[in-house]
């Protein structure tokens, strides 16, 4: 089988299960590879701190600005996603509860929106230019 | 002929249950600490000495960073190999990026361990 007719089979699996198993089959395999891609993307930023504290504060002055302040949140809610969909999955796993999984799957839908909008209240201040200049160490 | 079977899957399948729910608890301490609870207007941007003062203030933040690096790689790379693994890959293919994964992930540590070591 030859890896174009895969990619067939994936497009056609999608098309034809269109129900919440598939859904979130997807969601937690590209949530998961977006993470994984992050978190090397993380541990470069941070491994400035290897070379000089000057070196880290520079790096990480960088990235603190309202837009990598967006992208925090959707990096949030892909932690979020991934976390609450993963719980789903081994508390069906390790429980039995296959019969329970759509409405596990409501209750998770319920839970994310909830720690979003926290999450997008509490980084309000940071999508302000002004809010950068104050403070400090 | 029956396929053979490894309990390697069912290691590294319980092993990322496991995993996911330890980080769980990792992932809302770090979101919360470093992310949507520091206050940019009182505190300013987060840089080399504030970083310093939350870890060194207790003993604590080293067990816990000396652990949640090992797991989210080990949980990163897993997941990956997870998703390449569905695709009922070739003996050979399966060895290289299971090689691939590995040293990725224990790069990934590594460099996570020297990081802290300097910011303690």
């Amino acid at each position: 089988m030859t890896s174009d007719s895969k990619l067939k089979d994936v497009v056609n699996d999608i098309n034809l299960n269109k129900n919440i198993g598939n859904f979130t089959y997807w969601v937690h395999r590209l949530s998961g590879i977006g993470l994984a891609i992050y978190l090397i993307m993380h541990t470069y930023v941070l491994s400035s701190a290897i070379s000089s504290p000057e070196a880290f504060s520079a790096r990480m002055g960088q990235v603190q600005n309202p837009f990598f302040a967006v992208l925090e949140v959707l990096l949030v809610a892909g932690v979020f996603a991934h976390m609450l969909n993963g719980l789903r999955i081994t508390l069906t796993d390790f429980f039995g509860w296959t019969r329970a999984h759509k409405a596990l799957f409501w209750a998770a839908a319920v839970l994310f929106i909830i720690l979003m909008v926290i999450a997008i209240i509490l980084q309000w201040p940071k999508f302000s230019p002004g809010s950068y200049m104050a403070g400090g160490n | 002929m029956a396929e053979k079977v490894s309990n390697q899957s069912a290691l590294a399948w319980f092993l990322q249950r496991i995993s996911g729910i330890l980080l769980a608890f990792f992932l809302i301490t770090h979101l919360n600490v470093h992310h949507l609870f520091h206050n940019i207007t009182a505190e300013g941007i987060i840089n080399f000495h504030s970083v310093q003062e939350n870890l060194t203030s207790s003993v604590w933040w080293k067990v816990y960073y000396m652990l949640f690096v090992p797991f989210v790689a080990f949980h990163a790379m897993n997941g990956i190999w997870q998703i390449m693994a569905d695709f009922r890959l070739s003996p050979g293919a399966t060895i290289f990026l299971k090689a691939i994964f590995w040293v990725v992930g224990l790069v990934l540590t590594a460099i996570g361990a020297m990081t802290l070591i300097n910011l303690f």
